[in-house]
């Protein structure tokens, strides 16, 4: 009887100890899926699936792009789609820009936003700054077009869309 | 994400209880109470500890605490299994351990407030070791510990800590004048002496600590979190190969300077010529014990750990060898397991390092996973006989107050890290 118990306890704990890692081990699995399915950046690859809402600033009828020219981690020629109010550059997987595997990339880097028609560029408190025609950026400044921003080892050109 | 903690706990707890039950059996043969009473008591600890968790960090990491649950139940249980006393005393410190964890995770909800006392912690660290040095009483060939009133401490499981801390706020504010060389030496840029000099006196601190303390153990450890670190810092492989070389120099001196250093290593390679004999006598036993496991143990209380005196076979199976007799009793299967427990606690440790924003954050979480993981690998090699024996703890399982308190801080310090990664991402 008590043999009988003490086999049970023992094929239960070691159950159970193979549960528990299981079930962590599990989410390493979705980690890894999660990230790669929010790398969105590829050539021709841009619009987003979802209208933009509507939005209190005006979009362009076609949305502006930031061309990669300069970049560790992206394809060069892969295009941040400026089709929502505010689009978000970092590693943080939800961004519009992920820029993840730059370690001088912060998480929530900058943000650019529609401002009219007209983009803006704002740094976040990222750790290594974000650049506007080589000038690192203390306040919101506004984009034109043929302007060199970078975040990180990424340089992007801002290219205007057409307004209607 | 705490109720995923809640329940990863309620399953660590059910571990717990059918381990303290089968002990207790194969004990007294009968079922008594006292083993639902000790797991109410880990229950009740932990349910604290959770709840003060979901209240001020509810972002934080859900792995973290009940993978801590799960190693301390497999080491009260097999602690319990050696001696009841030493049980109870391993109980108290797990409570105290889990204070600690609730005050860090209090005091530094926001972990930046931790970076101002950089060095604050480094000083510390300095005068805890210093302390040991000075005052410490040698245990078994290396001194460790000091002894205020009727209480034993090993002050060097803080000072890990505390050093640690020191580095991740040195290294985030020098980063830049590090990672980029300054002159060329033999055609390499090294960066400038005033900026790697206080990196240079820890390299050459830890190996002083290996004479003066007489510890391998703890003077590798050190030594390795720093390297660690200086490399997750400035990226520079060039730190790594150098510091390997000039610790491979210093274990080369220490060997031929240091006796005790010299029987590790005799023990460590020719443990059969003479198995009787102080050198190896520890390290045989625990080969045989682990063997003794085989693929799925004896089983809970019907290993053989105690001799017909009542002590253990492997003098401090408690403490050093707790790791053979977790081999012995749950075989390859359950000292694998806890093998990947630590696995996934290091994977936490170092997933919150890349999610946290800022430096200093990220080198603390790497810093502290490093310390963990190689502390492990370092004990577990040398009771399986892969690298020369060392007295460390393992984490959270080995019987030992400063230890398991120092871990439960570590712990604490990683759910800080991860509150403030997760919420910057909301």
């Amino acid at each position: 009887m008590v043999d009988q118990a003490l086999l049970l306890l023992r094929i239960g704990v070691l159950v159970l100890l193979y549960l528990f890692v299981w079930r962590i081990a599990r989410t390493a699995i979705r980690d890894v899926r999660g990230s790669s399915e929010s790398m969105i950046l590829s050539p021709g690859h841009g619009f987003d699936p979802k209208p933009p809402p509507a939005a209190v600033p005006v979009m362009p009828a076609t949305p502006g792009r930031l061309v990669v020219v300069a970049s560790d981690i992206l394809p060069l020629g892969a295009a941040v789609v400026l089709d929502q109010p505010e689009v978000l550059l970092g590693r943080d997987p939800r961004a519009a820009a992920v820029l993840d595997g730059d370690d001088f990339v912060s998480g929530r880097h900058a943000m650019v936003r529609a401002r009219g028609g007209a983009p803006t560029v704002t740094d976040l408190g990222s750790t290594n700054g974000t650049y506007v025609n080589g000038e690192r950026i203390a306040a919101e400044t506004p984009l034109h077009e043929g302007d060199e921003v970078a975040v990180g080892s990424t340089r992007m050109i801002y290219e205007p869309g057409a307004t209607p | 994400m705490r109720n995923r903690e809640l329940g990863l706990i309620a399953l660590a707890l059910l571990i717990a209880t059918a381990g303290f039950a089968a002990v207790q059996l194969a004990r007294a043969q009968e079922f008594a109470s006292s083993p639902l009473i000790a797991a109410a008591f880990f229950a009740g600890a932990y349910l604290v500890a959770h709840l003060v968790v979901r209240a001020t960090l509810p972002d934080a990491d859900p792995y973290v605490l009940p993978i801590t649950a799960v190693l301390t139940a497999i080491g009260l249980i097999e602690i319990y299994r050696i001696d009841a006393t030493l049980a109870r005393d391993q109980g108290i410190w797990i409570v105290i351990g889990l204070v600690l964890f609730i005050g860090v995770i209090i005091a530094f909800r926001d972990i930046r407030r931790l970076e101002t006392l950089r060095y604050t912690c480094g000083a510390l660290a300095v005068v805890l070791l210093l302390a040991t040095i000075t005052l410490g009483a040698q245990v078994n060939g290396a001194r460790l510990w000091i002894r205020i009133g009727g209480l034993q401490i090993q002050p060097g499981e803080f000072a890990k800590i505390l050093l640690v801390i020191f580095l991740a706020g040195y290294l985030r504010e020098r980063r830049e004048v590090l990672a980029a060389p300054t002159r060329k030496v033999l055609g390499v840029g090294v960066p400038s002496l005033r900026h790697s000099l206080p990196l240079l006196i820890i390299a050459g601190a830890s190996l002083v600590l290996l004479v003066a303390m007489n510890d391998l153990g703890s003077s590798l450890l050190f030594y390795v979190i720093a390297l660690a670190m200086l490399y997750i810092a400035t990226g520079r492989l060039l730190f790594v190969g150098l510091g390997a070389g000039l610790f491979a120099l210093g274990a080369a001196a220490a060997v031929q300077i240091t006796p005790h250093v010299q029987t590790r290593i005799d023990g460590w390679l020719h443990p059969w010529a003479n198995e009787q004999a102080q050198c190896c006598y520890q390290i045989t036993q625990s080969i045989y014990t682990i063997a003794d496991g085989g693929v799925l143990g004896a089983g809970f209380g019907r290993g053989l750990i105690l001799n017909s005196a009542g002590g253990t076979i492997i003098p401090f199976a408690q403490t050093d060898f707790i790791y053979s007799v977790i081999a012995n009793e749950m075989g390859l299967v359950g000292a694998a397991a806890v093998i990947l427990l630590y696995l996934l606690l290091a994977w936490r440790g170092f997933r919150i390092a890349t999610t946290a924003d800022d430096g200093f954050s990220k080198l603390l979480a790497a810093g502290l996973a490093t310390a963990v993981a190689f502390q492990v690998f370092v004990i577990v090699g040398g009771v399986i006989r892969l690298l020369p024996l060392t007295g460390l703890t393992l984490p959270f399982v080995s019987y030992g107050g400063s230890s398991v308190t120092a871990n439960f801080a570590i712990a604490g310090l990683l759910l800080c890290i991860s509150q403030r990664a997760n919420r910057e991402r909301v």
